[in-house]
């Protein structure tokens, strides 16, 4: 199990502790010779860290020539290069605001107060102690008014990240992500559907939680403004991890290890065992016919004979799900290099993440290898930053539809029968002796899950290189030129096996493919800042930018192996080639001017110009293929300019407009064909490519946001509160419509629609203790969106509808309704009578009524409350998270229904139900399960423990006698509780795609609960 | 200074020049290097005609899974068979409609569009391809009701995204003189090779023209014999399909999924896949041993569990086969002839017995001229005939034919129920055209089957239902409330399209 390379890496620093270090300490005071308690003491570019005791002293170990940074909330940070010195006497100024500085589009550093927006802002810590394998899922309620759902899709499964709401009617509803500068692909790679499929994962995942200093969330439109095009769903910037400068050579390592369990939210009836019409089966052929359905008589512990033959008694076998799946880890191990002189520093890193998934025989490798590295020279500087990281899945489980879905299986056997006497041969799970799939029921397209996990396939390996590399010149003091090319590019080869035996595919399938996909940025700035005199300052930004994208896709698959089990492409009786192609660019030019007055008013205008391939006609007719997007904001500290009582900090007003828009796929103007497999006796067979009607022109989508805000911080910094109201209108939305089937098409590619998105976002911290030996603070986020689809297809026509998703029971479905929020989860109630009765027709059947809508599938309402405590070395936190407002669609209990396992289907079996027998009383819930819908659309509102973590720093007297600087050990758990719930069987965040249309759930892998230690060393 | 002024003077330019190129070459980035933007028409043709022969998908449902059970050709024990027992899955019910729109209309209406522009192709070419739409569509109203037919398939050239649902009668008017304008349009030219059901032969077109005619028109000989008459009586006078040489089927080959049989690739093993559920009927092996008919070593093999041939009773399931008196076990029954049910067995479409047998009726009728005495032989001898296309092996001598009809004389008196009978044996493996024959004619006189559960109440089901989602959607709605249509999608099948009124 453990690596030679895991016991290697921590030798290495054993070997190579004898770096200079020594004790600084010192006493940390106000202007006014108070002395100041908790203030964090904390060398530069490190981990290593301490906070001031009651009488404000500390004492740190340090590297020789390193940086300390001392802050404290209300305070100006101070950054102190340690030299020689020993001891220090700090005097911090308050009013921090003047000087905080936050990362924002273009990677630009500007002050807070100056920010006429909202952003969000994480610590990497945060999401580095209680690690998600996808980064994106650790930013679960840690930032108001971004919505993150987790899918049951297991661990190289993508996220959903939502900032303020949907506002695209299709096409990309997640943000635009930047490392360091750099914007990179976050597509999924593919997710399952209606017929199944698996989710092959996207692009956040490749992010190293390790090596991120922090994140900013850019949630609005001003805030993105600079992104033009790609800012219409908010912007996460994140930035990496750099050496400090003049900080000598520390070498952190640190170890995370979390176990994962499967929450087990399964509650099916145990009473009643496999057969029909209240009868065991009799025959092998019976126990074959009904090895899926619960409708069999009461367990009474007879012996009974089962799909293989054997006869069991009659009794329940225990829970399969549990004995399924098996217990999951993911052990992280990160070694890094950092430091720095007078004119440069740098950071490299390596880190090595093993992910063994609860499903069995699957797992994920991922290997990150990053720098940060940075030098000037005189007036130049030159950087280089970016990850090399190769990552491999094995097996990403099959969802949704029962074809080579071990989920389905596992969850829908009947209680008399026990999974494991689905094994068959223990040296190839699954198979029977000749090798071929063990067959527990007569419909071949469910498949044995020993057989779907061992057998089955669904391999990818990702090497991907994203980062950039940037050069500057100051002409003069406060102009600069910065040039940057940016690149993300990864190879994607991927396998998906059918292996030869499988009951419904018996001489296998196999497809492979290599996909290389590509982003380049060119991005060239000159910016110039000059205080023009004591009041006012400017701060201009003029740039370009040329973004190209390529997606290439070779691959080969076909049918039907000619020699048995030997699963290569060669060995296909059928082969096929598959080739795609596509490519976009988008040119930009943009200019930022910042005004200042007094440092108390800021006025920000923004311009951006976007020229697009994908809106010109290829064949030279003319279109309109640019958009200009502009901001404005205003920002205006209340206690800078007016007289307000002294424990008024800081109190921001701010309001901002902006404009920006979405982008479109290539190649969508005109009709094409193509041909169509291999021809047939000799003739060429050829076709319509398009699935969806080509539009006549396209403009790029449009969204206006209108925000305001007030952010307030009281008492020294004790209190902070940052309130935020948008309104937000998204029109002329570029997509593909569901039409009716009869027009040819699936779907019309047109520029439609309006949604709009208002809401509030609230972040409050308070720090209602604060000593040495006792800290304790209360961060609340909390944010509502009201969504709403004003108009889809034609705006004169009302109660139009789109259909984003359908489920595989084909009775539930996920539509976009005028009038309503996003993502409404639609399904055929019951036929009621006057009185509101259900009404039955003459065999006593509920009668199916008019499909309609349920609610939305999209929690409008995100909370988040985290409590942080510390005592002395020891610290402790705990997130809930909480979602409301939002319904499911429980296909799993649709399918508990039609096979007799849910509890809701024990009523009757004895006496019937109205006109129908008991013996018949499936065909009442039978007709329930495929035709009324309603009964499976639940309330998905929940309240997690979605974090906790304890951990203890090392006190530096036993440091001293270890051969390492620092050290800390944590405890972190993700996902430990359900609170609270309304689903039965499954976790109301148990969706199988990422896609737009969200609220169908269909046999997605159970959700986990993990926990384990982190380990954090420093030499 | 002065070199900073110059410096910051060389870059704006430069921005200049790259603003004045800001969109240079997108017309060539945006043009697609791996499609074309107009395609031979053969090509299309010879795609519609494969996807037309159809998928699994459709095959198996609406095909195999409703029709062949509803009908009566086969039975099965399996739950998932619903037709076999008249229950109701709404996604199998829906599978032609949900396919034959998409994979069948849209590229036979393009292609039927390109060349009425007239800068491709030929006359000859529309004629076939407007006979062709008869084919894709006639099916579909028959199998569920009032469907999108004048504005179907239209996305792309008239920009029609929700089309209107027209009425049967007016989709079977339309056919029919469809038909004969198309027919007419026959003459020199057409798709030669790239029609892969004759080769380009214009006289089988012809032919096969106003046999279609012959089963569009005689299809409303109860709900309107006057129009039914008018094109029965065209469509001989245009001549019709005599001999096996005439027949329109389809070769399907091994290779990927477009190229097989969607029958085969549900039943034959061989594959890689077989789903080994469906039985031939007892109502259909009953028959054929009663009149000592050949087909009976045709159509299938000898029960696994031995004994002689035996079909399986439909509407009965695991359970109650138990008490069955003519076998307890699946495999005490008929499967289908493997050899007729292969990947690469042709697909029939239209055949020269069934266009003789309705001409036979035509002359019991009194619409046609002809004896209807020689009018059935032929039927029943080329039907006979016509598994030689599947294999020589199954070719039927002569002899033995006319033993059979020496057998089974063509009786006046009774003649409906001979017709009837033998035109639901030439069809078997057409099963769409087999279960909407039954419901015009009443012949053979099946018997249904009463299972737990069913939505007809005992009743022979009428059609299928409609995909739900359709559901909310004007055009649906419409036709929803013009066939008195409910809610609930599993009553449909208890209602009689248009021109079933017996």
């Amino acid at each position: 199990m453990i690596k030679l390379s895991h016991l290697i890496i921590p030798l290495i620093f054993l070997a190579t502790t004898a770096f200079g270090q020594k004790t600084v300490s010192g006493v940390v005071n106000t202007t006014d010779g108070d002395a100041l308690i908790g203030v964090n003491i904390i060398e530069q570019g490190t981990g290593n860290g301490t906070i001031t005791d009651l009488d404000g002293s500390f004492s740190l170990l340090v590297s020789d020539n390193s940086t300390i940074v001392v802050s404290y909330s209300g305070f100006q940070t101070q950054e102190i290069e340690v030299g020689n010195q020993t001891s220090f006497d700090i005097v911090l100024e308050e009013g921090a605001y003047l000087d905080e500085v936050v990362v924002t589009a273009l990677n630009i550093g500007r002050k807070k107060r100056a920010l006429a927006y909202s952003v969000g802002e994480l610590d990497g810590s945060s999401v580095a102690t209680a690690k998600e394998v996808n980064i994106g899922n650790a930013l679960a309620g840690k930032v108001a008014g971004v919505n993150v759902s987790n899918p049951a899709t297991g661990a190289g499964g993508s996220s959903r990240i939502v900032i303020r709401g949907n506002s695209n009617i299709s096409g990309n509803n997640q943000p635009l992500i930047v490392v360091d500068g750099v914007p990179i692909n976050n597509d999924n790679l593919g997710s399952a559907g209606m017929w199944g499929g698996q989710d092959w994962g996207d692009g956040l995942s490749s992010v190293n939680a390790d090596d991120v200093e922090s994140m900013t969330v850019l949630k609005g439109n001003t805030a993105g403004a600079l992104y033009g095009y790609r800012a219409d769903n908010g912007v996460i910037l994140i930035t990496t991890k750099k050496g400090s400068k003049n900080g000598g050579l520390s070498v952190e390592f640190n170890s995370n290890f979390q176990a994962e369990t499967i929450m087990d939210n399964y509650d099916f009836q145990t009473e009643y065992g496999h057969g029909l019409n209240g009868a065991k089966p009799t025959t092998i052929e019976e126990a074959l016919a009904q090895g899926l359905y619960s409708w069999g008589d009461q367990l009474d512990g007879s012996s009974v004979i089962q799909f293989d033959g054997q006869s069991r008694p009659y009794s329940a076998a225990g829970n399969n799900v549990n004995r399924f799946y098996r217990g999951g880890s993911t052990f992280t191990n990160s070694l890094s290099l950092a430091g720095g002189g007078e004119n440069h520093n740098f950071r490299f890193s390596f880190t090595n993440l093993d992910n063994v998934g609860i499903i069995p025989n699957s797992d994920l490798e991922r290997k990150t290898f990053s720098t940060n590295t940075n030098i000037s020279h005189g007036r130049f500087t030159a950087g280089i930053s970016g990850s090399f990281v190769i990552e491999g899945v094995n097996n990403r489980p099959r969802l949704s539809d029962s074809p080579g879905n071990a989920n389905y299986t596992a969850w829908s056997l009947p209680p008399s029968i026990n999974i494991e006497d689905l094994i068959g041969d223990p040296n190839k799970p699954g198979a029977t002796a000749d090798g071929t799939e063990y067959q527990f029921n007569d419909n071949v397209f469910v498949t044995n899950p020993y057989w779907a996990a061992h057998q089955f396939e669904g391999n990818n390996k990702k090497n991907r290189i994203f980062g950039s590399i940037n050069m500057g010149y100051e002409f003069i003091d406060g102009l600069t030129l910065n040039g940057k090319v940016g690149i993300d590019r990864f190879t994607e080869s991927r396998r998906s096996l059918t292996p030869y035996g499988t009951a419904f595919s018996t001489l296998g399938q196999l497809s492979e493919s290599n996909r290389n996909v590509q982003e380049t940025n060119l991005e060239a700035t000159l910016n110039y800042v000059k205080d023009i005199n004591e009041t006012i300052g400017i701060n201009l930004l003029i740039g370009g930018n040329q973004q190209r994208n390529s997606n290439e896709v070779l691959g080969g698959g076909g049918s039907n192996f000619n020699v048995p089990f030997l699963h290569t492409l060669r060995n296909l009786a059928n082969q096929s080639v598959n080739y795609g192609f596509s490519q976009f660019q988008v040119n930009s030019l943009f200019g930022q001017a910042e005004i200042s007055l007094n440092s108390a008013l800021y006025l920000t205008v923004t311009a951006r110009q976007d020229w697009f391939s994908a809106l010109t006609d290829p064949n030279g007719a003319e279109t309109e293929n640019s958009t200009f997007y502009p901001s404005v904001g205003l920002a205006y500290d209340l206690a800078n300019g007016l007289e307000l009582p002294g424990v008024i900090d800081f109190a921001k007003v701010r309001a901002s407009w902006a404009q920006v828009g979405g982008a479109t796929s290539p190649y969508q103007l005109g009709l094409t064909y193509g041909i169509v497999g291999q021809g047939h006796l000799g003739q060429a067979l050829g076709s319509i490519n398009n699935n969806s009607v080509p539009p006549l022109g396209l403009v790029p989508s449009t969204n206006t946001e209108l925000e305001l805000g007030f952010d307030v911080r009281l008492f020294k910094g004790k209190v902070h509160a940052d309130l935020a109201f948008y309104s937000r209108e998204t029109t002329d939305g570029i997509l593909s419509a569901s039409i009716s089937g009869a027009s040819g098409f699936g779907s019309k590619t047109v520029n439609v629609g309006k949604i709009t998105n208002k809401g509030v976002e609230a972040f409050i911290e308070v720090q209602p203790v604060a000593t040495k030996n006792f800290g304790w603070t209360i961060g609340l986020n909390i944010a509502h969106n009201v969504n709403n689809v004003e108009s889809l297809l034609t705006p004169e026509d009302d109660g139009e509808e789109i259909r984003l998703q359908e489920s595989r029971t084909r009775n539930a479905y996920v539509h976009l309704v005028e009038g309503l929020p996003y993502s409404q989860v639609m399904a055929f109630e019951y036929e009621r009578d006057a009185s509101g009765s259900i009404m039955t027709d003459e065999n006593g059947l509920p009668v199916q009524g008019a499909l309609r809508s349920f609610g939305t599938g999209v929690h409008p309402t995100t909370i988040g409350i985290n409590n942080s405590f510390t005592f002395g070395d020891f610290g402790a936190s705990f997130l809930i998270d909480m979602k409301q407002g939002a319904v499911i669609y429980n296909a799993t209990n649709a399918y508990g229904y039609f096979r007799g396992l849910h509890q809701e289907t024990l009523e009757g079996r004895e006496s019937g139900i109205g006109a129908v027998e008991a013996a018949n009383v499936e065909d009442y819930y039978q007709r329930i399960a495929f035709g009324i819908s309603e009964e499976f659309v639940q309330n998905a509102n929940f309240v997690k423990l979605r974090e906790l973590i304890v951990s203890y720093n090392l006190p530096a007297s036993i440091t001293e006698k270890l051969p390492f600087a620092s050290g800390s050990l944590s405890f972190a758990g993700r996902n430990l509780l359900i609170l609270s719930k309304s689903t039965d069987n499954i976790d109301p965040e148990s969706t199988y795609t990422t896609g737009n249309g969200q609220g169908l759930e269909m046999f997605g892998v159970p959700v986990t609960r993990s926990f384990g230690l982190n380990l954090k060393l420093k030499f | 200074m002065k070199i900073i002024t110059y410096k910051i003077g060389i870059l704006l330019i430069a921005m200049l020049l790259f603003q004045t190129s800001c969109d240079d070459n997108f017309a060539e980035i945006n043009r697609n290097p791996t499609v074309a933007t107009s395609i031979d028409p053969g090509f299309q043709f010879s795609l519609v005609q494969l996807r037309t022969s159809g998928g699994r998908y459709e095959n198996w449902r609406a095909g195999l899974i409703y029709s062949s059970m509803m009908n009566q050709h086969m039975a099965a024990l399996c739950g998932y068979w619903n037709g076999d027992k008249y229950t109701f899955n709404g996604g199998y019910n829906s599978s032609l409609f949900d396919r034959a729109y998409g994979e069948q209309v849209k590229d036979m209406q393009d292609l039927i569009n390109t060349l009425e522009q007239g800068e491709v192709g030929d006359q000859t070419m529309l004629g076939m391809a407007r006979i062709w739409r008869t084919v894709i569509f006639h099916r579909l109203t028959d199998l569920y009701g009032d469907v999108p037919y004048s504005e179907a398939g239209l996305g792309a050239i008239a920009g029609i995204d929700f089309p209107k649902y027209d009425d049967q009668q007016s989709i079977y008017m339309d056919m029919l003189s469809e038909l004969e304008s198309a027919v007419g349009q026959l003459g020199s030219g057409g798709f030669g090779s790239a029609d892969l059901i004759f080769g380009g032969d214009v006289d089988k077109w012809r032919k096969f023209g106003n046999s279609m005619m012959l089963r569009l028109g005689m299809r409303l000989s109860e709900v309107d014999p006057g129009t039914a008459q008018s094109f029965v009586g065209k469509a001989i006078a245009g001549g019709i399909m005599t001999d096996n040489s005439d027949d329109a089927f389809l070769q399907h080959t091994t290779g990927q999924g477009i190229n097989l049989n969607g029958i085969g690739e549900v039943l034959d093993k061989s594959n890689g896949f077989g789903d080994d559920c469906p039985r031939l009927s007892a109502t259909l092996v009953n028959g054929l041993v009663e009149r000592s008919d050949p087909r009976l070593d045709i159509l299938g093999v000898l029960p696994e569990n031995g004994g002689g041939h035996n079909g399986l009773p439909n509407g009965l399931d695991e359970t109650t086969i138990a008490d069955n008196a003519t076998g307890t076990n699946i495999n005490d029954f008929d499967r289908v002839n493997p050899l007729i049910v292969s990947v690469s067995s042709p697909m029939m479409f239209m055949t020269s017995a069934e266009a003789q047998l309705l001409a036979a009726e035509a002359a019991v009728r009194g619409w046609g001229s002809g004896d209807a005495a020689s009018l059935y032989a032929a039927g029943v001898s080329n039907a006979m005939n016509q598994w030689a296309h599947y294999d020589a092996a199954l070719a039927v001598d002569p002899s033995v034919i006319t033993d059979y009809l020496a057998a089974n004389p063509f009786d006046e008196g009774n003649a409906m129920a001979q017709i009837g009978w033998e035109y639901w044996m030439a069809t078997f493996l057409n099963e769409y055209e087999a279960f909407a024959n039954i419901r015009r004619s009443g012949h053979p006189d099946l018997t249904p089957v009463d299972y737990a559960g069913n939505v007809t109440n005992g009743q022979l089901p009428k059609r299928l239902a409609y995909p739900s989602g359709e559901s909310g959607r004007e055009p649906f709605e419409a036709a929803k409330a013009a066939q008195g249509l409910s809610n609930d999608f599993s009553t449909y099948m208890s209602v009689p399209v248009w021109w079933d009124v017996n």
